[in-house]
């Protein structure tokens, strides 16, 4: 069968609040720490999402649109640099599963 | 609501409706917060719920033309693979066609949605029809305390005020780190990620591929060259006109070996037994969460507080020891018996620390902490790379000489073995793993 790309995987989520253009992010990331002391830069390739992303030189960025809530950042980064909440359900982004 | 609750439960998953189920038939006055949209919006599990806990709290739900779950279990499958072959020990058995039925695979967002629909009904018969609440789209944000006492909790600039609290949040469990019953910090070490597809067919093509029968349904679960290396393994479940297929993988072990985990996913999609599986189906969901591997030394030592009770994945209760991934059964019985001790503590009008304890008491004494304290080596045993690595091949290597036929002398099958376990391990290995494996199974 085909196999998908993770933007055609992300794109059959349902998200809450999707047409909002001003929500509020429920993680926050001190990219400072990822890009100055993380020796490994982990959320970069063990989030399911690929919220967090390196650039060219190297640097870590943080989006959130695509959080699925699953908590693997929270437990993967052990640098400090992941301050974890879930989305508020009227002003944050959520998942909805449709399966779950 | 000014009025005070008996008890608040944050999260309407398993643990949370459980305890909900519980309370509501015991007329106590409850509220049940859900931060989805509905109870069910948020979760994902595997998955399969283990047991006859789930008669208890819906008698007869077998008998419902569309209920919930979305199929019974009686085919099991335990997979080893390497790069190209699979050898598997298969059982199936007409034995678990009666219900109530030892193990039921549903999805969440339609069964915690249709259990809360139980719930609701439950209400509706209570003395507290008009008090109790399931309420959705609600995030707590804390749990207030009072001199060391949970005395409700806080929602934006909401409060809500009871005599006790059950804290059945889910593994992401936040509440239970900020009433300081877990460590602000949880590392990876024995924590495992979980991702999966759901995978839709023509529910004939299902019935046929699987030899499903009715409501029949299969479990198969895999070990080796599923995860790239990565310590954990892979799952697929049979739903009624789809299939749940994904892996639970080591979060330290990911970061050390530098893989993504949609990568490793394509790859297990890929692999020769598993592809042939598959074929046909459109993808139409895919999902991810954070699982608990069931190694105590995660788990927080005291699961209640003044006025409080953990349960649940929030309690980390979850545990894959080799014969089944249990959680939800387990989340069940951890929320029965924190209502039941709600209960009992209305009536004696005495939520304080003594009472509390008693809980986790019963946990204890229950199948719940006796498996999980009894296997641990198991689980030991699972995340060990002999045993997710060096297993499967020797098993495979074994396999593809013993059912090739060339036209040869043959050699013994204890020849065949010798030269496998020559090739792919130890003898030292072995004996370690076999001396571990009959103690821990």
């Amino acid at each position: 069968m085909k196999l998908l790309s993770l933007n055609e995987r992300l794109g059959l989520i349902s998200y809450r609040n999707q047409a909002k253009s001003d929500i509020k992010p429920h993680i926050r990331v001190d990219t400072e720490i990822c890009n100055t002391v993380c020796p490994h830069k982990c959320t970069t390739y063990v989030c399911p999402a690929n919220c967090y992303t390196m650039d060219e030189e190297g640097k870590v960025h943080f989006q959130v649109e695509d959080c699925i809530e699953c908590g693997t950042c929270m437990y993967a980064c052990d640098q400090g640099a992941v301050t974890w909440e879930f989305p508020d359900p009227e002003i944050g982004r959520g998942v909805t599963w449709n399966f779950g | 609501m000014d009025e005070k609750f008996d008890c608040i439960i944050v999260g309407a998953g398993v643990a949370g409706l459980a305890a909900a189920m519980t309370l509501a038939r015991n007329n106590i006055k409850f509220l049940l917060i859900e931060k989805g949209e509905f109870a069910g919006a948020k979760n994902v599990s595997g998955g399969v719920i283990w047991g006859h806990d789930l008669a208890k709290l819906v008698p007869e739900y077998w008998k419902e033309e569309d209920g919930g779950w979305d199929r019974f279990i009686n085919h099991r499958r335990l997979t080893f693979i390497d790069d190209q072959s699979s050898f598997s020990i298969d059982f199936k058995s007409d034995h678990f066609n009666e219900a109530p039925y030892s193990g039921v695979i549903v999805l969440r967002s339609k069964f915690d949605r249709w259990l809360a629909g139980k719930v609701e009904e439950a209400i509706a018969e209570s003395d507290y029809a008009m008090d109790s609440f399931v309420a959705t789209n609600i995030l707590v944000e804390e749990v207030l305390m009072e001199d060391g006492k949970a005395v409700g909790i806080r929602t934006g600039d909401e409060k809500f005020y009871a005599d006790s609290v059950i804290i059945a949040e889910g593994v992401n469990n936040l509440l239970t780190r900020q009433v300081g019953l877990q460590d602000k910090y949880v590392p990876a070490d024995h924590m495992l990620t979980g991702v999966k597809e759901i995978i839709r067919y023509d529910q004939k093509v299902l019935e046929d591929r699987f030899q499903l029968n009715g409501l029949s349904g299969m479990s198969n679960e895999y070990v080796g060259f599923a995860t790239r290396g990565v310590e954990g393994g892979g799952f697929l479940y049979t739903n009624r006109d789809t299939i749940s297929i994904g892996l639970v993988l080591g979060l330290k072990d990911l970061r050390e070996k530098n893989l993504k985990p949609y990568d490793i996913l394509n790859d297990f999609k890929t692999h020769p037994v598993v592809r042939d599986t598959i074929r046909g189906g459109v993808v139409v969901e895919y999902s991810a969460h954070v699982v608990s591997s069931g190694d105590k030394r995660v788990m927080p030592d005291k699961l209640y507080k003044d006025g409080l009770l953990v349960c649940g994945e929030a309690a980390n209760l979850l545990m894959n020891a080799g014969k089944a991934i249990q959680g939800m059964d387990y989340a069940m019985r951890s929320g029965i018996l924190a209502a039941e001790n709600i209960i009992e503590a209305k009536e004696k009008q005495d939520f304080g620390n003594s009472q509390m304890k008693k809980y986790q008491d019963n946990l204890s004494d229950s199948y719940v902490m006796q498996d999980i304290d009894n296997f641990q080596d198991a689980v030991h045993l699972l995340h060990n790379p002999v045993m997710y690595q060096k297993m499967p091949n020797l098993i495979n290597h074994f396999g593809r000489n013993f059912f090739t036929i060339s036209n040869e002398p043959t050699q013994k099958a204890r020849d065949m073995l010798r030269a496998s376990v020559k090739e792919h391990a130890s003898y030292w290995d072995l004996i370690k793993i076999g001396i571990k494996g009959a103690r821990s199974l």
